[in-house]
């Protein structure tokens, strides 16, 4: 027979209380081990005295407010394991590059569109020279065309918003907007990298028909081969994220959306670190002729070198003598 | 009635017990923005400031920097703008300042807390959804979405919850010292909506306009009192009285 309604919110508050209180206490993060198994009984008898009200109490307030404690106490209880500095080792020695081989269908469609862009606006500008109007934005076409390289007053200090500068800070945007417009269809993706690629090919051909291929080199080329590698993978991302969403295979649409969502944001994790410390080369080696060009581009191709060697050997050995009893334990 | 369709969550717990959590609607979701973005704004203002006092000359200052210090302070800048959502919602039990002041909290879709890889997910794509101004992709996305689900939320597999401030003391408040009337009388068990409906009432009868309070007890006690006659017109005789009547009938032991 069940109490009224009153009466039964009367009998059983107390425990209520102590463990909103005990949650409150656990979200501050000063709970002992007694006080956890405390924890765990008020939650169970709250999970039945819901239950109770969902039977005797619906749509009353009593039942709302269960709903929502057993709702906190539940994220309480169940929280995913904490992300610790082990963790983060363990990403980057094999979570990230093993990640990043199985899905380098990915990353290969995502440099070839890339590449593709790359040779459309530099055929495009060497082809017809007018072209570079379209192509190249105004403020670097004014330095061409007297013959100065666009980077050399980084150091020295001209406008703030000298175009070189834009490139610099633009990196980390350019990089998350690549992946994150994936989220149309892969649309948008397609759209930044044939962008990204027809600007850099046609500001390469433009240079090369202006004769500054040595300061085009000269300011690239320590940083362009794994900046544009960071790109092309945030690419391979966007593009995962995209065929999830047009073929979602045999799950359902969002089901598959967040699966490839988890796997295509780890690839952009795992750039993000790459990423800053291009970003100090770039902002300090690649400007001015503090350093011979030969010395750049020793540096540019060797960090290109470390950068892909690390991607496709790291993890491998680990994953050969741990992997397979792993895969076949879970 | 309250079990109108509202947008929710169910949950199935280990515990075979199904939850029912309210979706917080895009209103929420835009103050808990506003103040999150207000926070940094004075943040940055704030350090703007502390900059300018320390160094007089601050245009000369900023470009005496150094390429790396430039580098430096642009992605600091954007990690601020960027890593305080995540950190907030991965070690802050889902919530930002914005979202603990408004009371919503971000969850998986079935309803456990976010992990780092969904935070990080959902606050990626708030490049996308602010496309093409002023978040409209997303606000479009929340509203065409029936969990209110903005793309980066449908991506991540994350949605937000409401947490309501319901208060339990109106079930067990005393009533004030005036002469409580017999409730026993012909007393039949009252259905836990006529409880709940009897003691919305009274929490609120302190506020209501003096025609609309007894208009609305006498309604009441018609309807849970099955008295007549005398007995009635005593009941109704002044506002404290009906409350009280009132209190007692909801409080009545079965």
């Amino acid at each position: 027979m069940a109490l009224p309604l009153p009466a039964f919110v009367a009998k059983r508050r107390p425990d209520w209380d102590a463990l909103q209180a005990l949650l409150a206490r656990q979200k501050a993060g000063a709970l002992k081990l007694e006080e956890l198994r405390t924890l765990d009984t008020l939650y169970r008898r709250a999970a039945a005295d819901l239950a109770h009200t969902q039977t005797f109490y619906p749509g009353t307030d009593a039942h709302r407010f269960l709903n929502q404690l057993c709702g906190q106490a539940y994220a309480a209880i169940y929280q995913p394991p904490r992300e610790r500095w082990p963790a983060v080792r363990d990403f980057f020695r094999r979570d990230f590059p093993v990640t990043l081989r199985r899905e380098l269908r990915f990353v290969g469609a995502s440099a070839a569109v890339f590449c593709l862009g790359l040779l459309l606006g530099a055929l495009v500008v060497l082809w017809e020279p007018r072209g570079a109007e379209l192509l190249v934005p105004a403020g670097v076409r004014q330095y061409v065309a007297q013959g100065r390289m666009w980077t050399d007053d980084i150091l020295s200090m001209a406008p703030p918003n000298s175009v070189a500068s834009g490139i610099a800070t633009n990196n980390l945007t350019v990089t998350i907007v690549t992946f994150a417009l994936g989220m149309l269809g892969g649309l948008g993706t397609l759209y930044m990298l044939v962008n990204n690629g027809v600007q850099i090919g046609a500001i390469s051909a433009l240079c090369i028909r202006e004769g500054m291929t040595r300061g085009f080199l000269d300011f690239i080329a320590a940083h362009g081969p794994v900046e544009l590698s960071i790109i092309v993978i945030a690419g391979g991302a966007g593009l995962m994220v995209g065929q999830a969403l047009i073929d979602p295979g045999e799950l359902p649409r969002g089901q598959a959306l967040a699966l490839r969502g988890r796997e295509a944001v780890k690839l952009v994790l795992g750039c993000a670190p790459f990423l800053a410390c291009i970003g100090v080369v770039e902002g300090y080696v690649s400007p001015g002729s503090l350093f011979p060009t030969w010395v750049k581009a020793a540096l540019g191709l060797s960090l290109g070198a470390l950068f892909w060697g690390y991607l496709l050997r790291a993890g491998n050995s680990e994953a050969v003598r741990t992997g397979a009893p792993a895969d076949s334990a879970s | 009635m309250h079990t109108a369709p509202t947008p929710h969550l169910d949950v199935a717990t280990p515990e075979r017990v199904a939850l029912t959590l309210p979706v917080a609607g895009i209103g929420y979701r835009c103050l808990a923005w506003l103040v999150d973005a207000s926070l940094l704004f004075f943040f940055w203002l704030v350090a703007y400031f502390a900059f300018t006092l320390v160094v007089s000359d601050v245009l000369g200052a900023l470009q005496a920097l150094s390429g790396l210090a430039r580098t430096l302070l642009v992605v600091g800048l954007f990690a601020t703008q960027w890593l305080y959502w995540t950190v907030g919602e991965v070690f802050f039990h889902g919530q930002t300042v914005g979202k603990r002041a408004l009371g919503i909290r971000v969850v998986r879709a079935d309803g456990s807390p976010v992990g780092l890889y969904e935070s990080a997910v959902r606050n990626l794509c708030r490049a996308v959804d602010f496309l093409p101004m002023a978040y409209a992709a997303g606000c479009i996305c929340m509203l065409l979405t029936r969990q209110h689900r903005r793309l980066g939320d449908l991506l991540a597999g994350t949605l937000l919850v409401r947490e309501e401030r319901i208060d339990l003391d109106k079930y067990t408040a005393q009533a004030p010292a005036a002469a409580a009337v017999g409730a026993q009388g012909a007393a039949r068990a009252l259905t836990p909506e006529e409880v709940e409906l009897v003691l919305a009432f009274l929490a609120r009868a302190e506020g209501l306009r003096p025609d609309v309070r007894r208009r609305m007890g006498e309604k009441l006690v018609d309807r849970v009192g099955g008295l007549s006659g005398e007995a009635r017109a005593a009941v109704l005789a002044s506002p404290e009285r009906t409350e009280a009547f009132l209190r007692a009938r909801a409080r009545a032991e079965g």
